[in-house]
């Protein structure tokens, strides 16, 4: 029998491929989060103009684009297998770890994705100050990890539960103020020049403490 | 073919199983010792809990009650593990639409980790006779067509237990056919169990499992 490690690795890399496959395919989340991407950071571009000195409002505007272009998305990777009843096929060919480690890493790329797209709209947009970007890009990566992290777990949690769209909406919320508040947090001080750090160990802290609940709870997902 | 296969002796049992959703009786309690090779047919009225007991002994369903015993070569699998072992076809089964037949059967004999899965997928789709649509979307499949994928995809890594569900359902007599050949095949070195009660289905099976009961009885 093949080494499990490698067999895992295997599963989770077959699952990623799989995903990025249906997304391609279908654009199922893609196309409606860019599409909100682009429409919120335009009509507040045409409202407000550009928000160059009003930094503290551009942080939290910056992180609120992110997370309702992304989350909406993230949060049916497990819906979209329960409604079209192809769980069971999932459930047959890989552990539910590998299933929800594949879909999370798929969950990290399409953050990724429509970060190309927004993060430089966002900084024409709204007429940005210059960003420093090793602490930028690391408040980015880390917030981004616990996004993904959060909707991922969620989302395997509800996935075959009834009033799935009620219930993300209220488990996501105490998952998500955290890492919002640090990210906006981070965000800001990144651009009043302050360091950073504490919103940097937050955001790390979190992204860790998530990633390792979801790796003890997701083995015992789908247990009937 | 692949690496979780085994050509040992498998053995499936059951201790007073027994199985409830809420207050339905799915199935009520049942005990049976079998081992490979050999077809068992597990037939009973609709609503005994056929497809139930399937999903216990695969490992997917925890029984309310009793104790499940699967074990390769003398050894016991535990439920998570059994899925490597299993092959198993069932209406239940659905398939990714947007895909082709061959990308679904080559996802799940990748995720599976089978040393070579197009040779898996090309050979499992030949003996359901699905070669000639293999390129087609699942989205274009008749109910038909549909079941023999799901065939396909119980054999694709040569399982040690093979259990069919109902697998002549949407069949037509080339159907049925390519249903008798695959027990037929892998009777000699596995175990086949075939839930159903189709007449045509039972006669395959040398031993039966007989659920008691319809299902629909309420107990508190």
């Amino acid at each position: 029998m093949p080494n499990a490690a490698s067999n895992s690795a295997g599963a989770v890399w077959s699952v990623l491929r799989k995903e990025c496959r249906t997304e391609w395919r279908t654009r199922y989340g893609l196309n409606a989060a860019l599409l909100f991407a682009v429409a919120s950071l335009t009509a507040v571009s045409f409202a407000a103009g550009r928000l160059g000195n009003r930094t503290d409002i551009m942080a939290a505007l910056f992180w609120i684009v992110l997370l309702f272009a992304t989350l909406a998305s993230m949060s049916h990777a497990f819906v979209r297998e329960v409604e079209a009843r192809t769980m069971l096929l999932l459930r047959l060919v890989a552990t539910p770890t590998e299933i929800a480690v594949g879909k999370l890493l798929f969950n990290l790329l399409f953050l990724l994705v429509i970060e190309a797209v927004t993060v430089p709209l966002f900084m024409v947009l709204m007429g940005a100050p210059p960003v420093r970007w090793g602490d930028f890009l690391a408040v980015l990566l880390l917030g981004t990890v616990s996004l993904a992290a959060s909707s991922t777990l969620v989302g395997a949690v509800i996935a075959q539960t009834r009033g799935r769209g009620a219930l993300f909406a209220g488990v996501s919320l105490p998952l998500l103020l955290p890492v919002l508040a640090a990210a906006v947090g981070g965000t800001r001080e990144m651009w009043a020049a302050n360091s950073v750090a504490p919103s940097l160990r937050l955001l790390g802290a979190y992204a860790v403490a998530l990633l390792a609940a979801s790796l003890l709870l997701y083995d015992h997902l789908w247990e009937d | 073919m692949s690496g979780a296969v085994s050509t040992a002796a498998v053995r499936l049992a059951a201790r007073e199983i027994s199985h409830r959703f809420g207050p339905r009786v799915a199935v009520r309690p049942v005990s049976f010792d079998v081992t490979s090779p050999g077809v068992v047919a597990v037939t009973g009225e609709n609503g005994s809990g056929k497809s139930t007991l399937l999903r216990i002994l695969s490992g997917l369903l925890r029984p309310s009650r009793g104790e499940s015993t699967f074990e390769v070569g003398g050894q016991a699998i535990e439920p998570r593990r059994r899925r490597l072992f299993t092959g198993l076809a069932t209406p239940e089964l659905s398939f990714y639409e947007e895909f082709t037949a061959a990308e679904n059967l080559a996802f799940a004999a990748e995720t599976r980790g089978l040393p070579n899965p197009a040779d898996a997928v090309r050979d499992a789709l030949e003996q359901v006779g699905l070669t000639p649509r293999a390129d087609d979307r699942v989205s274009a499949f008749s109910s038909g067509m549909k079941q023999r994928l799901r065939l396909a995809f119980a054999i694709l890594h040569e399982p040690s237990v093979l259990m069919l569900d109902e697998p002549g359902s949407h069949l037509d007599d080339a159907g049925r056919a390519v249903v008798e050949h695959i027990v037929q095949t892998h009777a000699p070195r596995a175990l086949v169990l075939i839930a159903t009660n189709e007449p045509r289905e039972i006669q395959l099976a040398e031993r039966r499992i007989e659920l008691s009961g319809r299902g629909l009885e309420r107990s508190s």
